[in-house]
């Protein structure tokens, strides 16, 4: 189990916010790129011949002396499409555990808000660039969610390339939740610019964050197996902490430039939590 | 700063191999990470090709080398040296007498004494002895300056005499074979006697601050006719300059009186003064608003006596010389029947029962606990027992005796002897004194020698003696003796109104320099106290003049008893700042800046 009950039912009196309009096929309960039947009213256009005569605006008549119909909002529903990275980076300091609880609480939150929720994991199966797994529109397919995330394994080298490229332009949300670590990360974020935006949950261990390394090391990269000798003295952790400063600083500034909320979320027990917390603060979840 | 162990500091070279080791590259470690993407710009420059690498002065390296040079300097012992009077071994002897109280003298000596006393080491080891009318030793050969100073701080000027000679045979007394040892003797040097030959070996600092004083030299009572008694005091001045002075008596802690004294300059007043007082009535004289150099002369006590005399009954043969005796000695009354006589002196014949005081003379049969036997004749005094108030005053080197039993017996005290053979022994039979001399007194020169009065009234006085109401006055520092009834603990009552219970076993009471009055009772198992005898013991007249002189002294063949130098090491010193250092190092070695604030509390927000 994923999600405890308890947090589920938290879940369940919050949705996720939008910040433009959805485009997708479904009526939903958020604000369309397209005009359609809600209740609130949009704009005017002149009449046409096979107008609905009730949407004629009789006072603009009498005032004006022409035909105008009144034009409303539609409403659909949200596609929200989660990214989770099961690159072997991720099974570092069990990264993914903490990746597959927050990708769990995008998509509980999701199906609970009516949306339609589909989970992508990368890398894919048989070397493919990603997989696509299962989707839903309400709670029902939750279970089938669950099952997946959990089951879904780490491995090998993972690129959010071709998946971004799949996604930009979907017209939902895209939730990103990756520890960013790969090269053309920043490609990556530049490439998604979502309708409906999205967010980026920017996943590190407290290993990444403080490193406790010490002496003379040959650091080994889990997916490249590229190596770079380093001597742990002061001045090198001092280097390598301005280097992850400037790194999050610059993810959540392209996060932001393509339309994506960010945040930063530390690994490890309770890691959904916390998140939920900055989501609530940021007003990305209401 | 000098070195005990030099050789110690070629330890120093240690810093080479360690500063090597800095210099050197360690193989390095292969370690997993998540993404080398962070690491790749932070790494200095590495080429295995060269083991080494250029020498950066971290913190860390420089406070492990300073941990290294304090370890290499605690082990070449730094130390300076400074003079002293301290030896490897230093006996501090102490004047407590009267004199050593005036004008803050004995506080100066201790003073001295407590500074010399906290250099004291296992280097520099020191005992205390305490140079009062009874010397003392307090600690010997302690290497542990608190138990030293804490002895030294005890000690307090009492109302005796000092007995220097015997405290400073007690001290060289406590000569070590193995380290030299001096003698300190601080003291005003007093007027006592002192050996001719200068003390070798010793230092003497003297304490010899002097200022104007009256003394109560003298006070006595005698019962008048009135049935009042009559006092008899006597103050001395010790200084120039005339002096009026208003002297208060109690009787029984309740005032009784005062008088008015003009002393002249260097001279000394004496009033009789007449007091309501009866007998066993304590009486204390002492000045009205005066200070001086002094305070432990200003007072006086005196317990008034029994006013009445003791009967003594003679049994056996007896003699026109214990006749004399009897005559002669103040408070007695000779009692013509034996029956009624307090005190029973038996002279010869069958040993009767002894139910009161009794002094035998060579009778027939030896008292319970004594075993006769047999005879030895043509016997010389060769042992007096010394201090025993029964021989005060008396010398018994030229007597001569006949004949006189041999006697044995573990529970009688031999107060005279002549080589094994006991010539006068004091012991108790059913709860009384008793007195047992050995040989006939006829039989002897000693009743023609001035000593046989002395001792026939120091022993009838001992006879009276522990029985409640007895009066005894001495010298302060003068022992009480105690014959304690079998069954019974002595209990003595100090003028400061502390109580000290004695061991059952204890003849003798010692701790009383302090003037004033001294009460003992007895106390059996079941709690029921027996008034004792009363003892006074008052302030020595000669110490209040504050008399201070240089006593001789020498160096010792070593050079014992000049100033030498003190080694003081500097290595705990060192060794703590080590420590507190490996602290730091410690600490350098093992913070880690953490990640910066804003980016750790976004990520754990």
């Amino acid at each position: 189990m994923l999600l405890e009950p308890r947090f589920r039912a938290r879940l369940e009196r919050l949705s996720l916010g939008v910040k433009g309009r959805v485009s997708a096929q479904w009526a939903g309960r958020h604000t369309s790129t397209r005009l359609g039947e809600s209740l609130d009213f949009a704009d005017y256009r002149p009449y046409q011949p096979g107008d609905d005569y009730r949407r004629i605006d009789h006072n603009l008549r009498a005032r004006l002396g022409v035909l105008m119909v009144r034009q409303f909002e539609a409403e659909q529903e949200l596609p929200i499409e989660i990214v989770l990275d099961l690159s072997g980076s991720m099974g570092l300091y069990d990264k993914h555990q903490s990746a597959r609880r927050l990708a769990a609480m995008v998509a509980y939150l999701g199906l609970a808000g009516g949306d339609r929720v589909r989970v992508w994991a990368i890398p894919g199966d048989r070397g493919r660039p990603e997989v696509q797994g299962p989707s839903g529109r309400h709670l029902s397919a939750w279970p089938q969610v669950e099952a997946w995330l959990e089951k879904r394994p780490v491995a090998g080298t993972g690129s959010l390339r071709h998946v971004g490229r799949r996604l930009a332009g979907s017209g939902g949300s895209v939730v990103l939740v990756s520890d960013l670590l790969m090269d053309g990360w920043r490609d990556v974020l530049d490439g998604l610019a979502p309708t409906a935006g999205g967010l980026v949950l920017h996943l590190l261990a407290g290993e990444e964050l403080d490193p406790t390394l010490a002496g003379d090391l040959d650091l080994s990269d889990v997916e490249s197996g590229a190596k770079v000798p380093v001597s742990t003295t002061e001045e090198v952790m001092g280097n390598y902490r301005t280097a992850l400063e400037e790194f999050a600083t610059e993810a959540a500034r392209r996060s932001r430039r393509a339309g994506l909320d960010y945040l930063l979320v530390q690994s490890g027990p309770r890691a959904e939590e916390r998140a939920l917390s900055g989501l609530a603060r940021g007003a990305i979840v209401r | 700063m000098r070195f005990l162990v030099p050789g110690a500091l070629g330890l120093t070279a240690l810093a080479g191999p360690l500063v090597v080791l800095y210099m050197l590259r360690s193989k390095r470690r292969p370690q997993e990470v998540a993404s080398t993407m962070l690491w790749r710009e932070v790494g200095e420059p590495v080429s295995s090709a060269v083991p080494w690498k250029r020498l950066k002065l971290t913190p860390l390296l420089l406070a492990q080398l300073a941990v290294l040079a304090l370890f290499v300097l605690s082990l070449a012992r730094p130390f300076v040296s400074e003079a002293t009077v301290l030896g490897p071994h230093t006996v501090f002897v102490l004047d407590t007498s009267g004199s050593m109280a005036m004008a803050g003298r004995f506080d100066q000596a201790r003073v001295v004494a407590l500074d010399l006393a906290a250099d004291v080491s296992e280097a520099n080891l020191a005992s205390v002895v305490e140079a009062g009318p009874r010397p003392r030793v307090l600690v010997a050969f302690s290497g542990d300056g608190e138990a030293v100073a804490d002895a030294i701080a005890g000690l307090t000027p009492g109302g005796g005499s000092a007995d220097l000679s015997s405290a400073v045979r007690l001290a060289r007394g406590l000569a070590a074979p193995d380290r030299d040892t001096s003698v300190v003797i601080f003291s005003d040097g007093g007027d006592g006697p002192l050996a001719e030959e200068p003390v070798i070996g010793a230092t003497h600092l003297r304490f010899d601050d002097i200022a104007s004083n009256l003394a109560i030299s003298a006070f006595d009572a005698e019962p008048s006719a009135e049935g009042a008694v009559r006092t008899f005091i006597q103050v001395d001045n010790h200084g120039p300059e005339p002096r009026d002075v208003t002297v208060a008596f109690e009787v029984d802690g309740l005032a009784a009186g005062k008088t008015e004294l003009s002393v002249p300059g260097l001279d000394a007043a004496r009033q009789v003064v007449p007091l309501e007082a009866g007998p066993a009535s304590s009486v204390t004289a002492s000045f009205v608003d005066h200070t001086d150099a002094l305070d432990l002369d200003d007072r006086a006590h005196l317990v008034v006596g029994g006013g009445q005399s003791s009967s003594v009954a003679v049994a056996g043969e007896g003699s026109l010389f214990l006749s004399a005796l009897l005559a002669s000695t103040p408070g007695v009354a000779v009692a013509d029947a034996p029956g009624a006589a307090d005190i029973l002196i038996v002279d010869g014949g069958p040993l009767p029962d002894i139910d009161r005081p009794t002094w035998l003379i060579r009778p027939e049969q030896a008292p319970e606990g004594l075993d006769l036997v047999g005879l030895e004749r043509n016997l010389a005094v060769t042992f007096q027992r010394p201090g025993d108030p029964i021989l005060d005053g008396v010398d018994l080197s030229s007597v001569s005796i006949a004949e006189a039993q041999a006697v044995e017996g573990l529970t009688w005290l031999p107060v005279v002897s002549s080589g094994p053979v006991p010539l006068l022994l004091l012991g108790e039979v059913e709860g009384h004194r008793v007195a047992y001399t050995t040989f006939d007194l006829v039989h002897s020169n000693l009743v023609v020698q001035v000593a046989f009065p002395i001792l026939g009234s120091n022993l009838i006085d001992w006879m009276r003696g522990g029985e409640a109401g007895s009066v005894s006055a001495e010298a302060a520092g003068t022992p009480i003796g105690l014959v304690t009834p079998s069954g019974r603990r002595a209990v003595v009552e100090l003028p400061s109104g502390e109580v000290a219970e004695l061991t059952a076993d204890a003849g003798l009471f010692t701790n009383t320099d302090e003037p004033g009055i001294y009460r003992v009772s007895y106390l059996d198992e079941a709690g029921t106290v027996t008034a004792g005898e009363v003892a006074v013991r008052h302030f020595v007249s000669t110490e209040s003049a504050g008399v201070s002189r240089d006593i001789a002294v020498s160096a010792g063949p070593s050079g014992a008893g000049q100033e030498g130098n003190l080694i003081r090491e500097w290595a705990p010193w060192v060794i703590g700042l080590a420590l507190v250092l490996m602290a730091v190092e410690w600490w350098v070695g093992h913070q880690r800046p953490g990640v910066r604030r804003r980016t750790r509390r976004e990520a754990t927000a």
